[in-house]
C-alpha cells in the first residue's frame, strides 16, 4: 500500500482513498456426492480513488482498479489520469470520512483447510433419502482481507471469513422428479444449522411432487416463512436509505408513521454490529465509518436516515454509515397464530422481488401451502403473486419468533394480507 | 482500426508457456487463460457523477487448469511473474496438493472425467473497432451525458432523475496448452438512459439500453434514446393493474430475447444435462414449439456484446441451431461437460472472470425473424397485450417453467391498441406451451446485450438476446 498512498499524496488530487482487499479462496464442486472440480484462488484487489474540488465548489471523482502486477511508472499514469478525470464531473461536495475510534469485532479466523474439511463433512452427512437426494453443490470457502486508507488519517484493516453454500436437490417418485436451489451465505461451517436449512429444502421437494396447480385466489394473504421474505424487509432498509431519500425516490419522514390506519404490526429495523454466523460482521463500512447499533425504523416511524458518506453529508447525517447486519421485529403474534384461516404459505419463488423504488411485488411460486381455512392444506405450485409495499404497510403481520439469513435477523414468519394471486387452476 | 492485443499479455506468454512446460511433468494436462481487460465507465445523474475504470468484465489474471487421475482442477492468481513461472508452478502445486490431502482424508470420491483434447490451434483475432475505452474522449461523454441527464429533467414536472450511463470494455484473452495458442482482442460497449418519475408516493423507472461490438463511438446513438425512457416512465406511471389471466400477447423484441434467454438459453446449458438438471437432455429431436420456432445461440450469431473468436476453455465461437422450425435440435456445452457427455464443445464454455470457475453460458440467443408485420400481428388480436420492456427472468430448465417481468403492457381490443397500458407485467408458463403457441413473427428483428446474466444467483456474465416480435398466448399478473 505504501507505493500507492505515496503516489497519491504526491498527486495534487484534493482527496484520496486507496482500498486492498486480499483474498484467499478454496472451492468444491460436486455433482451428486462426487467431486466435479476443486479450485483454489489467491488474488488482490486495489481500488484507488481520487478527489478534486473545482472552483465553482463542485467536487469530482474518478476510481480505478489496479492489477497488483502494474508497475510503478503504470500506476502513476493512472493516478494521474484520474486526478484530470475526477475534473470532469461535478457533485455537490462532500467530505470523506475521518479518524474515528473503533470498537474491533473478535472474529474467529480458521485456517482454510479447516473451515473446508467441515463443509465437506457437513455436506457429505446430510439427511438423504432413496427419493430426496442432493444434486450437486458447490462450497465456497474463503478469508479477506480489507485495508483502507484516505487523506483524512483513516487507516483500517479487517480480516473476515467469507464463506458461501450453492445447493441443488432432487425429489423424485415414480412419475416425475423435480429441483430446488438455495444459495447461503455464511461467515463460516455451522454443520447443524446447515443440516438444518437443507433439510427443510428436502422436505420442500417432497412436497413439491404432490402439487397441484395453484387456485387464482384473487387477492388473498400469503405468507413467507422462507429467505422470499428478506425481500420485503429490504423495502424498509433501502427507503431508509439516505441516497433513497436525497433522490426523491423514498417517502420516508423522519417522524412520520409510514402508514396510516394500521391494522397488522409496526415494524422496527435496526443496525446491528454484530450478528452471529452472519458474514457482514465488520467494525467499518467500506468507506472507513465505524458501524453503530442504532434503531432505523421504530414501530412503523423512521428514526434515522443511514448510508455511504457521500449522500448522508448532502442529508446533514451526522456518525452515518453503510449498513452491514440488520434486525427486523415489532412481530405481535406467534407463527402458528399467523399460520391461521384461508392463507397461502409460500415457500419456493422462481424469483421473489420486491422493488425498493415502486414497492412492486413479483414472483412465481415454485411450492406454495394452500390452507382452505378448514384443515385442509394442499401443496400447490404455478402462477404467480403480486402487489404493491404500499398497500400491504397497514395489513403486514410478522411473528414474534426469529429467523437468521445471511447477514439479516427477520421475523421467521412474515403475513400480508393484500397479494393478488393469479393461479392456473 | 483493430482493437491491439494486449502487450501485457504478450509479455506473458514466455513465462506462461514455461509454466505449462513445468507442470506438465505432474499434470496429464494443463492450460492457461491470462486476461487484460480495460475499461471506462462514466456515470451521470442529477445526484451523482463519476468516472471509473471499472465494468462488469474488466479483470487481469490467470487461472490455470490441471488434470490428474479423471479430475479437473484450477488455481487463480493475479500476480504472476513471467520471469519466475517455477515459483508460480510451486505455488500452484502446493496449494493444489494441500486440497487433494483433504479430499482423501474425507473420502471424497472423484467424479471422473477423461482428458481434454489438445489438437494443434493457433489463432489471432483483433476485431474491428472505431475508439478504444482507453482512449475514450471523456470530457465529450462527459457532457454529452450529463446534457442528456439535464434535458431529461425538463421533460416532465414528474422527473426525479434522469441517468445516463456509458460503458465501454477492451477484452484481450490468452489461451495457452502445450498445443494451442489463441490470443483474441475486441471492444464492446453498452450504454443506457434511465428516467425516473415519481408522483403522490408511486415511483416509476423507464429505460433504454444500447449495445454493440464496438468502442466508445456508439455512445452517440443515447440521446435518440432519452425521449422513449421519459415516455415509458410516464406512460408507466399512469398505468393501470393488469386483471390476471391467459392472454393473446405480442412480444416486443426486447421480450422476445428475454424468453429466448430463459426457454431455450438456460434450458439447453448441457451442464445442466451432466447433473440430469434439464428436461432438454431428454427433448433433443421433440418438438417444443410451433413451425414459426427457429433459434440461434453462439458468439457468431451476432456482433453484439459477446461476440468472442474462442470462449474461456479455448474452443473456437460457435453458431448452434438449437430450434429448427420447432424441433430441439442441439445445446450449448462447454469442453469439460461435452467429455462428459461424449459430444463435442461449441464455445460457450464462459467465467464470471479469471477467479471463477466454467460454466456452460450463454452468449448471442436469438430467435429467427418470420414474415409477418407487427400492423398485422396487432389487427389479429381480438382481446391481448403488446409487452414492451424487460425488467427480469428467471428460468427452471427442470419443469420448463418461466417467469418474465416486464416493464408494460399496451391493450389490443379488436385489432387496435387502445391507449391503455398495464404496468408492471408477470409472465409466467409452461415454455413448451408458450412457444408452442406461437403463430405468428415479425420480418425485422433486434438484439439487446445491455444485461448480465447469472447461473442460479451468483456467476455474473455478459449476455445478448433479441428476436421479432412474436404473437402468442401467456398467462399475465
Amino acid at each position: 500500500m505504501k507505493k500507492y498512498i505515496e503516489i497519491l499524496q504526491a498527486s495534487g488530487a484534493d482527496a484520496w482513498e486507496a482500498i486492498r482487499t486480499r483474498e484467499r479462496g478454496w472451492e468444491f464442486y460436486f455433482i451428486g456426492h462426487k467431486l466435479d472440480q476443486n479450485r483454489a484462488k489467491n488474488v488482490e484487489h486495489i481500488t484507488l480513488k481520487v478527489y478534486r474540488n473545482a472552483e465553482d465548489g463542485t467536487m469530482g471523482m474518478a476510481s480505478a482498479s489496479i492489477p497488483p502486477t502494474e508497475s510503478e511508472e503504470g500506476i502513476r499514469k493512472t493516478v494521474s489520469d484520474l486526478v484530470y478525470q475526477a475534473g470532469l464531473v461535478k457533485n455537490k461536495p462532500y467530505r470523506l470520512n475521518t479518524p474515528k475510534p473503533i470498537d474491533p469485532i473478535p472474529v474467529s479466523l480458521r485456517p482454510l483447510k479447516e473451515e473446508a474439511e467441515s463443509f465437506l463433512e457437513a455436506m457429505a452427512g446430510m439427511n438423504e433419502t432413496e427419493t430426496e437426494k442432493l444434486n450437486s453443490y458447490e462450497i465456497f470457502t474463503g478469508l479477506e482481507e480489507r485495508r483502507l486508507v484516505n487523506s483524512e488519517g483513516v487507516d483500517v484493516t479487517e480480516t473476515y471469513p467469507s464463506s458461501m453454500v450453492d445447493v441443488v436437490v432432487n425429489a423424485r417418485n415414480e412419475e416425475h422428479e423435480i429441483e430446488l436451489y438455495r444459495l447461503f451465505h455464511l461467515g463460516g461451517c455451522d454443520p447443524q444449522a446447515l443440516k438444518q436449512d437443507i433439510g427443510e429444502l428436502l422436505q420442500f421437494g417432497k412436497d413439491r411432487l404432490r402439487t397441484s396447480p395453484t387456485p387464482a385466489l384473487g387477492k388473498a394473504p400469503v405468507v413467507f416463512s422462507t429467505d422470499a421474505a428478506l425481500e420485503i424487509y429490504h423495502y424498509f432498509l433501502d427507503n431508509l436509505n439516505a441516497a433513497y431519500v436525497v433522490r426523491k425516490m423514498s417517502s420516508f419522514e423522519i417522524g412520520k408513521p409510514i402508514a396510516e390506519n394500521v391494522q397488522g404490526d409496526r415494524v422496527t429495523l435496526e443496525s446491528v454490529r454484530v450478528l452471529a454466523d452472519s458474514p457482514s460482521n465488520f467494525a467499518c463500512d467500506p468507506e472507513g465509518a465505524p458501524i453503530r447499533d442504532a434503531v432505523l425504523l421504530e414501530n412503523n416511524i423512521p428514526r434515522e436516515y443511514v448510508g455511504g458518506r457521500m449522500f448522508s453529508q448532502y442529508l446533514g447525517l451526522k456518525d452515518s454509515f453503510s449498513v452491514s447486519n440488520w434486525k427486523v421485529s415489532g412481530g405481535t403474534k406467534s407463527a402458528e397464530e399467523l399460520r391461521t384461516g384461508k392463507f397461502l404459505e409460500i415457500v419456493e419463488f422462481s424469483d421473489f422481488q420486491v422493488d425498493s423504488m415502486t414497492g412492486d411485488i413479483f414472483g412465481e411460486i415454485r411450492l406454495g401451502y394452500y390452507h382452505d381455512g378448514e384443515g385442509h392444506v394442499t401443496p400447490v405450485s404455478g402462477g404467480s403473486v403480486s402487489g404493491n409495499m404500499a398497500e400491504n404497510l397497514s395489513c403486514l403481520y410478522m411473528s414474534t419468533e426469529s429467523r437468521r439469513f445471511s447477514d439479516a435477523l427477520i421475523p421467521a414468519v412474515t403475513r400480508l394480507e393484500n397479494i393478488t394471486i393469479a393461479g392456473v387452476e | 482500426m483493430k482493437a491491439p492485443f494486449s502487450e501485457y499479455l504478450n509479455s506473458l506468454m514466455p513465462g506462461l508457456q514455461k509454466l505449462i512446460e513445468l507442470l506438465s511433468g505432474h499434470y496429464d494436462y494443463v492450460s492457461a487463460l491470462s486476461t487484460d481487460s480495460k475499461g471506462l465507465a462514466v456515470r451521470i445523474s442529477q445526484h451523482a457523477k463519476s468516472v471509473n475504470n471499472q465494468t462488469m468484465t474488466t479483470e487481469r489474471g490467470t487461472v490455470v487448469r490441471v488434470y490428474r487421475d479423471g479430475l479437473y482442477s484450477e488455481y487463480a492468481l493475479d500476480r504472476f511473474d513471467p520471469a519466475s513461472p517455477e515459483a508460480a508452478a510451486k505455488e500452484i502445486r502446493e496449494a493444489l496438493d494441500e486440497q487433494l490431502d483433504l479430499l482423501r482424508k474425507t473420502g471424497t470420491q472423484i467424479y471422473e472425467t477423461g482428458k481434454l483434447a489438445d489438437e494443434p490451434l493457433e489463432l489471432f483475432a483483433e476485431k474491428e473497432t472505431e475508439q478504444l475505452p482507453e482512449d475514450a474522449k471523456l470530457p465529450e461523454l462527459v457532457e454529452r451525458l450529463t446534457a442528456i441527464s439535464d434535458k431529461g429533467m425538463t421533460m416532465s414536472e414528474n422527473m426525479l432523475d434522469c441517468m445516463a450511463n456509458a460503458q465501454s470494455t477492451h477484452i484481450c484473452k490468452l489461451f495457452l496448452t502445450k498445443n494451442r495458442r489463441l490470443r483474441q482482442s475486441y471492444v464492446y460497449s453498452e450504454g443506457m438512459v434511465m428516467a425516473v418519475v415519481g408522483r403522490d408516493g408511486q415511483n416509476r423507472i423507464g429505460y433504454q439500453s444500447i449495445s454493440a461490438l464496438g468502442g466508445p463511438e456508439i455512445f452517440e446513438q443515447l440521446s435518440d434514446k432519452l425521449e422513449t425512457a421519459v415516455e415509458n416512465a410516464m406512460t408507466m406511471l399512469n398505468s393501470d393493474r393488469i386483471e390476471p389471466g391467459e392472454y393473446e400477447i405480442i412480444t416486443s423484441p426486447e421480450v422476445t430475447g428475454l424468453i429466448a434467454h430463459e426457454a431455450f438459453g438456460h434450458g439447453v446449458e448441457m451442464d445442466m444435462f451432466v447433473k440430469g438438471r434439464a428436461l432438454g437432455a431428454d427433448y433433443i429431436g421433440k418438438r417444443v414449439g410451433s413451425d414459426l420456432v427457429t433459434m440461434h445461440e453462439g458468439a457468431l450469431c451476432a456482433e453484439d456484446v459477446t461476440s468472442f473468436a474462442f470462449d474461456d476453455e479455448g474452443t473456437p465461437a460457435g453458431d448452434v441451431t438449437e430450434i429448427d422450425h420447432g424441433i430441439l435440435r442441439a445445446g450449448i456445452c462447454d469442453a469439460l461437460s461435452a467429455l462428459r457427455l461424449g459430444t463435442q464443445p461449441t464455445g460457450n464454455g464462459k467465467r464470471e472472470n479469471f477467479e471463477h470457475k466454467v460454466y456452460t453460458r450463454m452468449t448471442n440467443t436469438i430467435f429467427d425473424s418470420g414474415k409477418d408485420s407487427l400492423e398485422d400481428m396487432i389487427a389479429s388480436i381480438r382481446f391481448g397485450y403488446l409487452l414492451e420492456g424487460m425488467e427480469s427472468g428467471m428460468e427452471d430448465p427442470k419443469h420448463w417453467g418461466i417467469q418474465c417481468i416486464i416493464q408494460m403492457g399496451r391493450e389490443i381490443r379488436d385489432g387496435k391498441l387502445t391507449g391503455k397500458v398495464v404496468s408492471p407485467v408477470i409472465m409466467t408458463g409452461y415454455v413448451p406451451d408458450l412457444l408452442g403457441n406461437i403463430s405468428m413473427a415479425s420480418g425485422d428483428r433486434m438484439v439487446f446485450g445491455g444485461g448480465g446474466c447469472g447461473k442460479g444467483h451468483k456467476e455474473w456474465v455478459k449476455v445478448s438476446d433479441g428476436g421479432p416480435y412474436l404473437k402468442t398466448i401467456g398467462r399475465l399478473g
